[in-house]
C-alpha cells in the first residue's frame, strides 16, 4: 500500500519542555488513523508540524514520499484546534478566500456548504455563527479542495450529540472514498467507531501504534446468569475458567486463552443448566488506552 | 504574484475598516491640498492685524512647478494614516490567528509576507497617482501659467513620494509582524519618530554625516521641506540619488526582517 505520510524522529522542544519526542510513524493510503492521548500529550503540536505552522526542532517527515512543501498542503484538508476564519467576512467569502489560496474550483463552495448544511446562513458574517456552525464551516473548508488527506483535530469538540453523529457520518463517508484521514481526539469511543488504526501519545512519546481491530484480542471475559444454586462452584470447576467473580446478579468468568463463550455454554448445557444471560465482554479501546497509559507510566517510573 | 495580491485584497475588500481608513486618508489629502490657500489667506489677515501687508499672490505655493514638491511634502505627512491601516491588516492576522490557517491552507510564509508587501505597493502607487491628480487639479486652479517643460520641474518628487510611502508602510508591516498587537504597534509607530529624533539630535553633535542613514530620517529625506524657500532660504529642490539608495536599502531590510520573524516563529 502506498505510504501517504512518513514521520522520522520528529521532535519539538519549547524551551526546556519536550512537546514531541522523536516520533516515528507511517500512515498508508486509505487508513483512518486515530491519534489518541491526554490533553497536552503533543497531538496538536505534531499535527502543527505536519501542516507547516510549527517549525520542528529535529527530524523530518514526508508526504507521498516527497519532502513537504506548501504546494502539497493545498491538497490536504486540515482543521487544527479551533476553527479559524475572518470574523468580519461571511461564511461564503471566507470559503472564497480559501479557494483562492488552495487554488480550488469555486464550484466546490456550494457543494461543501450543502454537505454541512450551512447554505442558508452562508451570507451571514462568521462572527454571528454558533460554535456548532463554526465547527461545520471548518469541516466544509477542509473538504473544499477534494483533499487526498484529511486532518481533523478534535472535530466534534463542543458539538451536540446530533452534530457528533453527523460529523461521524461525514468521516465514514469520506473514508469509503479511499481518502486517508488522520483524526486526533480524546474521545476514545469516537476513534473506535471510525478509525482503522491508532497511535497513543503520552507526554510527547509514542507509546503504542497498531490497528483498532487488535483491540479486544487476548483473553475474554464472559458475563453469565442462570437459575442454579451452585452455579459459582460449577463455573469454578470449568476447565477454561481462569477466575470467577460475582458482580450484582451475574458472574464474570475470565477465560483462559483459546476458550470462548461457546465452550462455556456447552459445558453448562451438558450439566442441564440453561443460561438466561450470556455475553462476551468486548474490551473497549478506552480500557486498552488506560492500560497502555498505565503501563507507560509504570515503565517511566521504573526507569527513573 | 498577481494571485498573491488577489488573496490579500480579498481579505480587505469586504472589511469596512479598510474602506473607512482609506476613504479618510484620501479625503484628507484632498482637503489638505484645498485648505493650503485658505491657510495663506489666514496668515495674510493675521499679519494685517499687526500692520504688515503680505501679498499672498507673491507666494507661489500652488504654482507650477513649485506645487509638485509642496504637495509631495504635505502628502508625505499623511502617510501615517495608511500605515495604521497596514498595521491593522497585519496584526489582525495574528489576533484572529488567520495567518496560521493561511499557512495550513497552503501558503508559504514567504508568500504570506509577499502578499502584504504587494498590497503595500498598490497602496503606495494609488497614493502617488491620487496625489498627482490632486496636484494637477489644484495647479490648474491656482497657477497662472504652465510652461512646458519648465512646469514639470520637480516632477521626480512623485516617484520619490511613492518610495517614501512604500518605505514607511514596509516599516509599519515590520513593526506589526514583530509586535503582533495592533494597539502597541500603533503607539510605537507614532513614537518611532520621536525616539529617532532623540537619538539623532544627540548623535548630530558628534557624527553629523551618520544622520542621513537613520531609517526614518532616510524616508523623510526623499522629499525635503520646501517652504523655507518662501523665506528666501536655499532648499534642495531635487531628488538625490543617495537619498533614494538609502531608502531602498531600508525598505528592503524592513520587509526582510518581517519575513525573517515570520519564518522563525511558530504560528
Amino acid at each position: 500500500m502506498e505510504t501517504v505520510l512518513s514521520i522520522r524522529q520528529l521532535t519539538k522542544n519549547f524551551g526546556r519542555l519536550c512537546a514531541v519526542n522523536h516520533i516515528d510513524l507511517e500512515v498508508k493510503r486509505g487508513q483512518v488513523f486515530g491519534m489518541l492521548g491526554p490533553n497536552g500529550s503533543g497531538k496538536t503540536t505534531t499535527l502543527g508540524m505536519l501542516m507547516g505552522v510549527i517549525n520542528p526542532s529535529a527530524g523530518d517527515f514526508s508526504w507521498f514520499g516527497q519532502p513537504a512543501t506548501h504546494q502539497i498542503r493545498k491538497k490536504i484538508g486540515a482543521v487544527l484546534e479551533h476553527p479559524i476564519f475572518y470574523p468580519y467576512l461571511s461564511g461564503q467569502k471566507n470559503l472564497e478566500l480559501m479557494a483562492l489560496i488552495k487554488e480550488a474550483p469555486v464550484a466546490n463552495i456550494a457543494k461543501v456548504l450543502e454537505l454541512v448544511e450551512l447554505s442558508s446562513r452562508k451570507d451571514d458574517k462568521y462572527r454571528t455563527y454558533s460554535l456548532g456552525m463554526k465547527q461545520r464551516l471548518a469541516i466544509a473548508s477542509a473538504l473544499l479542495n477534494d483533499p487526498i488527506v484529511l486532518i481533523l483535530d478534535e472535530p466534534t469538540n463542543g458539538l451536540d450529540p446530533m452534530g457528533i453523529a453527523e460529523i461521524r457520518e461525514i468521516i465514514k463517508r469520506i473514508s469509503t472514498d479511499g481518502k486517508t484521514i488522520i483524526l486526533a481526539s480524546h474521545l476514545l469511543d469516537e476513534v473506535q467507531k471510525v478509525c482503522s488504526h491508532f497511535a497513543i501519545l503520552r507526554k510527547g512519546n509514542m507509546v503504542h501504534v497498531g490497528p483498532v481491530d487488535d483491540v479486544g484480542k487476548g483473553e475474554e471475559t464472559v458475563e453469565i446468569m442462570a437459575y442454579h444454586d451452585d452455579l459459582a462452584i460449577l463455573l469454578g470447576s470449568f476447565e477454561g475458567a481462569m477466575s470467577v467473580k460475582k458482580e450484582a446478579q451475574q458472574y464474570l468468568v475470565k477465560m483462559k486463552e483459546g476458550f470462548h463463550s461457546l465452550e462455556l455454554n456447552r459445558y453448562l448445557f451438558e450439566r442441564g443448566i440453561v443460561a438466561t444471560h450470556l455475553v462476551t465482554q468486548k474490551k473497549s479501546l478506552e480500557k486498552q488506552f488506560l492500560e497502555i497509559l498505565a503501563e507507560a507510566d509504570h515503565a517511566a517510573l521504573t526507569k527513573n | 504574484m498577481l494571485h498573491l495580491l488577489k488573496i490579500d485584497l480579498k481579505k480587505l475588500i469586504d472589511y469596512r475598516t479598510f474602506w473607512v481608513i482609506c476613504g479618510l486618508y484620501f479625503f484628507t489629502l484632498i482637503t489638505g491640498a484645498a485648505s493650503g490657500m485658505e491657510f495663506l489667506k489666514w496668515i495674510a489677515r493675521t499679519f494685517e492685524g499687526f500692520g504688515q501687508k503680505i501679498n499672498i499672490d507673491r507666494i507661489p505655493l500652488y504654482h507650477f512647478p513649485d506645487i509638485w514638491q509642496n504637495l509631495a511634502w504635505g502628502g508625505g505627512l499623511l502617510k501615517i494614516g495608511l500605515a495604521i491601516m497596514v498595521v491593522i491588516s497585519i496584526t489582525n492576522e495574528f489576533t484572529y490567528r488567520t495567518v496560521r490557517q493561511n499557512v495550513i491552507d497552503g501558503m508559504s510564509r514567504e508568500q504570506f509576507i509577499l502578499s502584504k508587501v504587494l498590497t503595500n505597493l498598490l497602496l503606495s502607487l494609488t497614493s502617488m497617482i491620487g496625489l498627482f491628480l490632486i496636484a494637477v487639479v489644484t495647479g490648474l486652479i491656482y497657477s497662472p501659467t504652465f510652461d512646458f517643460p519648465y512646469g514639470f520641474t520637480g516632477i521626480a518628487f512623485y516617484p520619490a513620494y511613492f518610495l517614501e510611502v512604500f518605505a514607511f508602510l514596509s516599516f509599519a508591516l515590520m513593526l506589526g509582524t514583530l509586535i503582533q498587537r495592533s494597539g502597541l504597534t500603533i503607539v510605537l509607530l507614532l513614537n518611532s519618530y520621536l525616539i529617532e529624533l532623540i537619538v539623532k539630535e544627540n548623535i548630530d553633535n558628534y557624527f553629523p554625516q551618520v544622520v542621513q542613514f537613520f531609517p526614518l530620517e532616510s524616508i523623510m529625506n526623499l522629499v525635503p521641506l520646501p517652504f523655507a524657500r518662501y523665506a528666501f532660504q536655499e532648499i534642495r529642490d531635487y531628488v538625490t540619488i543617495s537619498s533614494v539608495a538609502i531608502a531602498i536599502v531600508w525598505t528592503f531590510l524592513f520587509n526582510y526582517f518581517a519575513y525573517l520573524k515570520l519564518k522563525k516563529s511558530d504560528i
